[in-house]
């Protein structure tokens, strides 16, 4: 039983980051219609942005969080509205190959100034932790947690509470509505995934803190970033946040089992999407659209 | 995948007509070249127009014109967004590879078998994926292809690996005086069977019920077409024609693994070649095929007519050579989104005016 809460216990602060990367993909696939293939490209810019500042000036790389959502927000608001809008209502496909391209762009550019050498950010405090039992739980990793939960809070009270994000799920809803009313689209369009792009700079940020980062590290999680989104569901920050916690633990849980649980991490992984997909296609508690 | 088509006008017909001949001239040259490296044609003196790079290259080209010709069944024909084929070329692989390596097949039976085996799991998995739209079919076929990659590269049984596991399974070599010629045209009557049943399906009923469910799938049903037989009709042989091309490349490079025969990129190599060149029509995945591939060639510096790229180091080339592939991606999505049969064929598509259309009615 120990060890079931153990298992617990890693599995959720495996989900914080996913719930991290989760966020600003789920924004931007619920509002823009696009599945973000750049996400995890854009996240790991963020992990170069604090190992960089960590680096060079010895900032606490908690306190370069800010600076990473910055920064990819501009990026982000750039590239939407230079780039994605003019293709914003052509066929899914070319938003899908437009994002890849620029995917492309943005890790190969990385590793022309980074090289693929692994970076990590290690902080005097990153070894210590809190002991419970057996279990050491990493300082970091639970900041992390707590962070990416802050996150989630914080953009769910932007969407909810504030005009801005009213007008970006009006955007979201119905486009051609939104404009009536007089919502100025390219602009909520690029703000949209100006914010998508600001939480995956501090989930790269906070991924920094917890693995060695190269500038294809991010794959992986543009690939997590669907499931989690669609596990939990489209069209909720609350849904994005459940997926990504359920799907920490369902990894903690895969890996455990004796034998060959973690070579099929992503077998795992897809699996339960095709299931979630054929059975649930609205996720848990997502709405249907 | 909607509103490809146009009618071209007189001058769009000069062009087309200009690019078919043009087209044809350089496939005969690219047929017939390979043949003077046979022995009777050296000794009667023609010149060797064909070396084992050439022969390297344009395998490659005609396996990427199967694959990006088999999508466009499902992709441009059926309009489902399918981002998982690259599972049929590595299970096609895999099936010739096991039939050959541990079996004792000969080649040609297994390689019969290798698109039955591809096409009998896409009918598997297109029943519960097919019942998906847009995104999530899109999403739900790259994880299958990621998955089965990941299965095949572990499974165990008793602790000994099935497929060989993460070292790969080695072919024994096929032995012919003229192996490089042999596997050149099986990968192009490869790529030529598939360019044939897709002009078969584009004139069938087969094919109209398809294109009824890409431009409206209610009303193809209300019509009477029975979609989800269709759909996964469309989606296995999609499959059987990549798992074919799967089968030559696994006899033709002696080597697969996980790697070689289930590579992401390969996903969405396929489908920019076909959309470049047009997807929905016979020839547009053929001719993306060809350029596409020869300048994936030439920017990575595997041709022999590769010239230095201008202030780029000779080890940050290949680098170089993602980010420009990565430009012209963004390039071609967002100015020439029909594809570029449809380019030199419709209507004028070389004046400002069509570019500014096209954009006015693809951007907010």
């Amino acid at each position: 039983m120990g060890n079931f809460a153990q298992l617990v216990i890693l599995g959720l602060l495996a989900g914080g980051v996913y719930v991290a990367v989760g966020v600003g993909f789920g924004l931007v696939w619920g509002v823009l219609n696009i599945v973000n293939l750049a996400h995890g490209a854009l996240v790991i810019v963020g992990g170069y942005i604090t190992w960089q500042l960590f680096t060079a000036y010895h900032l606490d790389p908690f306190l370069t969080l800010p600076i990473d959502a910055v920064i990819l927000f501009a990026l982000g608001y750039v590239i939407q509205r230079g780039v994605i809008n003019r293709v914003i209502r052509a066929p899914l496909l070319f938003t899908f190959l437009l994002t890849f391209g620029i995917n492309l762009i943005v890790i190969n550019v990385l590793l022309l100034i980074f090289k693929s050498d692994f970076r990590s950010v290690t902080p005097s405090y990153s070894g210590s932790g809190i002991e419970i039992g057996p279990l050491v739980i990493p300082y970091t990793r639970l900041a992390a947690l707590a962070v990416a939960l802050l996150l989630a809070a914080g953009l769910a009270f932007l969407l909810n509470r504030t005009r801005t994000g009213l007008a970006i799920q009006a955007v979201g809803a119905d486009r051609d509505a939104a404009q009536l009313v007089g919502i100025d689209l390219r602009h909520t369009y690029a703000l949209t995934f100006a914010i998508g792009a600001a939480c995956a700079g501090v989930a790269g940020g906070l991924i920094s803190l917890i693995q060695a980062i190269t500038p294809t590290a991010g794959e992986p999680y543009t690939l997590q970033a669907f499931v989690v989104v669609i596990l939990g569901g489209l069209g909720r920050v609350s849904a994005t946040v459940l997926g990504g916690l359920l799907f920490g633990l369902i990894e903690v849980f895969a890996q455990s089992i004796p034998g060959s649980g973690s070579v099929y991490a992503n077998a795992i992984a897809f699996g339960l999407l095709v299931l979630v997909l054929v059975v649930r296609p609205q996720g848990l508690i997502g709405r249907l659209r | 995948m909607t509103g490809f088509r146009s009618l071209p006008d007189r001058a769009g017909q000069r062009w087309r007509r200009i690019f078919l001949v043009l087209g044809a001239v350089v496939l005969v040259y690219a047929l017939a070249a390979p043949l003077t490296s046979l022995d009777a044609a050296q000794s009667a003196g023609l010149p060797l127009l064909a070396d084992k790079l050439w022969f390297r290259i344009a395998t490659i080209i005609a396996m990427f014109v199967v694959m990006a010709s088999a999508w466009n069944i499902i992709g441009g024909l059926t309009g489902y967004a399918a981002f998982g084929n690259v599972a049929f070329f590595g299970i096609g692989a895999y099936t010739c590879g096991m039939l050959v390596a541990r079996a004792h097949w000969p080649l040609f039976l297994a390689l019969t078998v290798a698109p039955a085996a591809a096409a009998a799991f896409a009918a598997l998995i297109g029943v519960p994926l097919l019942r998906l739209r847009g995104h999530y079919f899109a999403v739900a076929s790259l994880g299958v292809s990621v998955a089965v990659g990941e299965v095949i590269q572990n499974l165990e049984m008793g602790s000994k690996p099935v497929f060989g596991g993460a070292s790969g399974l080695f072919l024994p070599i096929f032995r012919s005086d003229y192996r490089d010629l042999l596997f050149f045209y099986l990968m192009v009557a490869a790529g030529a069977l598939t360019v044939g049943i897709t002009w078969w399906v584009l004139r069938s009923r087969f094919g109209y019920g398809l294109i009824a469910i890409r431009e409206n799938e209610e009303a193809a049903s209300v019509m009477g077409v029975n979609t989800t037989a269709y759909k996964v009709a469309a989606f296995a042989l999609s499959a059987a024609l990549t798992g074919l091309a799967g089968g030559i490349f696994a006899q033709w490079n002696v080597f697969i693994n996980q790697e070689n025969v289930f590579p992401i990129e390969y996903n969405i190599q396929m489908i920019l070649m076909a959309l470049v060149g047009g997807a929905g029509t016979l020839f547009g995945p053929v001719a993306g095929a060809v350029a596409l591939q020869l300048l994936i060639q030439f920017l990575s510096g595997s041709l022999p007519i590769s010239a230095d790229l201008p202030f780029v180091p000779a080890d940050a080339r290949p680098i170089v050579a993602q980010v420009i592939l990565g430009l012209l991606l963004v390039v071609t999505v967002v100015f020439v989104p029909r594809g570029v049969i449809d380019f030199f064929g419709g209507q004028s598509r070389f004046s400002l005016s069509f570019l500014r259309r096209s954009l006015r009615e693809t951007s907010v």
